[in-house]
């Protein structure tokens, strides 16, 4: 069985979305997604919410809640969530769901409304609240020390890193669905007001309002609903334990295991050629760096050199992140799924002023918790 | 529904932690550990042979986000695919069910555990409601439960006195469950008569309790390999109802009806009057009673039936969700208890029972239903 994305949608991301509630929000994604597929609710045998944690919200099992917004009343409908790449962990749901028999549509949504909570103090709360959160380190804290670690043993050097930000703020200027358009160079990254240092303001990410949806068939069921399906070559999500003694963050495990395993679905022996274009998901500049290693498209160590010789810029071999990433647009639970459907998007060739030209295979990355939870999937315009 | 090849799933082992109303001396993953150990215990199957874990829990019970993190280690899910399925532990199943039968995995690890005594169990309830219309009046899970529950004793011609039955039986159970706290069925005057919402009192309501359940699934050859008798899971269903309480149904559970009549369709249209045994979860004896009309097990309103004198099936021999209702893991505990019947595990055997009826919810004022059918070889 061979199952492909048949629909896409997303909202409008901005800073602050006054103007829908939460399930007014993810309401809107679902209708650009039914309306690109040519279905209707009707047509959909089950539902996957997957957004970012209940409490950067303050709403409790919000599925139950957008039920109404969906018109989904008395069908399956489940959440998953799994930290900023819940979107990826639902469309892993949704993929079992057909594969396993019990529906043949299956419509994910994910979204995130982060004006509305008080993101980093339930950020803080991820850690154990014996030993833990004591530090207070959020997520800057650790991703600052992990990338300081690599800088000394990788070379991913702070010059390297704006590359990052300079490439996916400019690919951002295409987005029509990007919160963030402003262009900057290295130098304005590297004069950026250090937040946690190596970490600087322009390495981070906005935080975003926004939703996305894609929608899910099988074989003959994509084909009836569309000519063009993003065939889904491989997927997996897997997880590290955080007291894991032999955790090492210079190279992520989970990251390293997902990638091997997906890479053997879909026949990839080298990545680094064999995609047209890449959509990953970069909390922090650094992180796209490491992905790089992680995902095989450069040796350990060879980070750094690969975005500055421009190679995963668009025009080059293999750009990443042509929809800007994460630093276009960052509604943390929606952002996985923004990946995967912007990397169906370009194998389907509808990606418009971003669309990397003839693009055939897509390597999409995601993942969440404290950088334990990673996933990869495969893309391409054909099966 | 799609006819697929799909692999057959079968529940291999189970185990759980006492239900407790307070495990104050044992973290969460203490009581994690110790269900996942259990689990694989005497199956021959180690950690390494686990090829994922899906797991429920509540980021606001434990209050923590993306809790699940906290707890990889301990339920064995290092290097390994996991997914947090933030529903009753039944949808956790359902996922792993779906994940071998699709042929992506051949054992899976599933775990649901709740520790609300760690945690304001009102504040989970009306957090769950939608923020502007429904949270500002002040509607919690008793006042909720209440209404619903005048409005279907009214419709069945019962008195709250009627729902004594359900709630005594329910407690004798679970004083005879040797994973549930309870020696004695409760006998204070506040406990049986005092209302805690017009007209349920509190023996009509659900007792939140701490508790863990892990639960091996796998695919026919391992099953067969390694268990004497595997419980093979036949159907699934689920399905949820709108949010505003005050759209739904008034008397009836409809979203309950549609996740039965998928999980009977899927188990080769078999009806209610095959299943030998029933584990139910509710949030009050009326809510029990619905959940049994729901299901088909009683006619409308009739559901009073099965607690005046024999009932042809046995329901909740466990006692169910009233006596102990660990939130998030009360419908994988039914199902962990259901299929030990089925397989006539040690401290179980007392029930010739091959065909069993689980059922799971979730939401407030019971939004979402969760129905699997489960059988053994005769």
């Amino acid at each position: 069985m061979n199952i492909a994305i048949v629909g896409t949608g997303q909202t409008v991301h901005a800073k602050r979305r006054t103007d829908v509630s939460q399930v007014g929000l993810a309401r809107e994604a679902v209708v650009e997604a039914l309306a690109d597929a040519g279905l209707t609710m009707d047509d959909i045998d089950s539902i996957v919410v997957a957004s970012g944690p209940v409490m950067f919200a303050a709403v409790n099992q919000p599925e139950k809640w957008l039920v109404d917004a969906l018109g989904a009343r008395y069908k399956p409908v489940v959440r998953v969530t799994s930290g900023g790449g819940t979107g990826l962990a639902g469309a892993l749901t949704a993929i079992n769901q057909i594969k396993g028999g019990a529906a043949r549509r299956v419509l994910v949504v994910a979204y995130d409304k982060l004006s509305e909570g008080a993101l980093q103090a339930s950020i803080s709360t991820l850690y154990d609240p014996f030993w833990g959160r004591e530090f207070a380190v959020g997520i800057m804290g650790f991703a600052a020390a992990y990338w300081h670690a690599r800088i000394t043993a990788l070379g991913h050097t702070e010059e390297a890193a704006a590359h990052v930000a300079v490439k996916n703020r400019h690919n951002a200027m295409s987005n029509p669905k990007a919160h963030m358009k402003k262009e900057v160079t290295v130098e304005e990254v590297l004069a950026s007001r250090p937040l946690c240092w190596p970490i600087k303001r322009l390495d981070v990410p906005p935080i975003s309002d926004g939703a996305c949806a894609v929608i899910f068939a099988a074989d003959d069921d994509a084909m009836a609903i569309t000519d063009r399906p993003a065939w889904i070559q491989g997927m997996a999500y897997y997880a590290e334990a955080d007291n894991s003694a032999d955790r090492s963050m210079l190279q992520s495990e989970p990251l390293q295991i997902a990638a091997a395993r997906v890479y053997k679905e879909a026949g990839i022996t080298n990545p680094f050629r064999q995609f047209d274009v890449a959509e990953v998901q970069e909390p922090y500049t650094c992180f796209e760096l490491s992905y790089y290693e992680g995902l095989g498209l450069c040796p350990a160590g060879g980070a750094a050199e690969l975005v500055m010789s421009g190679a995963t810029s668009m025009g080059g071999e293999l750009p990443v992140n042509p929809s800007g990433g994460c630093m276009g647009a960052n509604p943390i639970g929606a952002t996985a799924l923004i990946r995967l459907a912007e990397a169906a998007m370009q194998v389907t060739g509808k990606a418009g002023d971003h669309q990397v030209p003839d693009a055939q295979r897509a390597l999409v990355q995601a993942g969440g918790g404290w950088a334990n939870l990673r996933g990869v999937a495969v893309l391409g315009a054909e099966k | 529904m799609i006819k697929s090849p799909t692999r057959r799933v079968a529940v291999v082992n189970s185990a759980q932690t006492v239900l407790s109303s307070s495990w104050s001396d044992r973290q969460h993953i203490d009581l994690i550990s110790e269900a996942a150990t259990q689990a694989l215990k005497g199956t021959g199957l180690r950690i390494d042979d686990v090829d994922f874990v899906i797991d429920s829990g509540s980021d606001f019970l434990d209050g923590r986000s993306i809790s699940n993190c906290g707890f990889l280690g301990s339920m064995g899910a290092h290097h390994k695919e996991e997914s947090r399925v933030e529903e009753d532990g039944l949808w956790a199943l359902n996922y792993a069910t779906n994940k071998i039968a699709g042929g992506s995995a051949s054992v899976g690890l599933v775990i649901a555990y709740s520790k609300p005594s760690e945690s304001n169990v009102d504040d989970y309830w009306t957090s769950l409601l939608e923020p502007f219309l429904q949270r500002p009046i002040g509607l919690d899970q008793y006042s909720a439960a209440g209404l619903i529950a005048q409005q279907y004793l009214a419709a069945a011609g019962l008195t709250a006195d009627d729902l004594r039955a359900v709630s005594e039986r329910a407690w004798a159970n679970a004083v005879r469950n040797s994973n549930v706290d309870v020696d004695v069925v409760p006998t204070d005057e506040a406990f049986w008569n005092e209302d805690i919402a017009t007209p349920l009192r509190r023996a009509d309501m659900a007792r939140p309790v701490d508790g863990a359940v892990a639960m091996l699934v796998c695919r026919a050859e391992i099953a067969d390999e390694i268990s004497s008798r595997p419980v093979w899971i036949t159907g699934m269903g689920s399905a949820i109802d709108q949010h505003f309480l005050a759209a739904r149904a008034p008397t009836s559970l409809p979203a309950c009806e549609a996740a039965a009549r998928a999980a009977y369709r899927m188990s080769g249209d078999t009806s209610p009057s095959d299943y030998d045994l029933v584990e139910l979860s509710a949030n009050s004896t009326v809510g029990e009673l619905m959940v049994l009309e729901a299901l088909g097990q009683a006619e409308a309103f009739h559901g009073i039936d099965h607690y005046r004198g024999d009932s042809p099936t046995l329901i909740n021999p466990s006692g169910g969700a009233l006596p102990a209702d660990p939130i998030m893991a009360t419908g994988l505990v039914r199902m962990h208890e259901a299929a030990s019947r089925l397989a006539g595990r040690t401290g179980y055997e007392s029930n010739d029972a091959h065909r069993a009826l689980v059922h799971g919810t979730g939401g407030f004022g019971m939004q979402n239903h969760c129905v699997v059918t489960i059988e053994v070889d005769a």
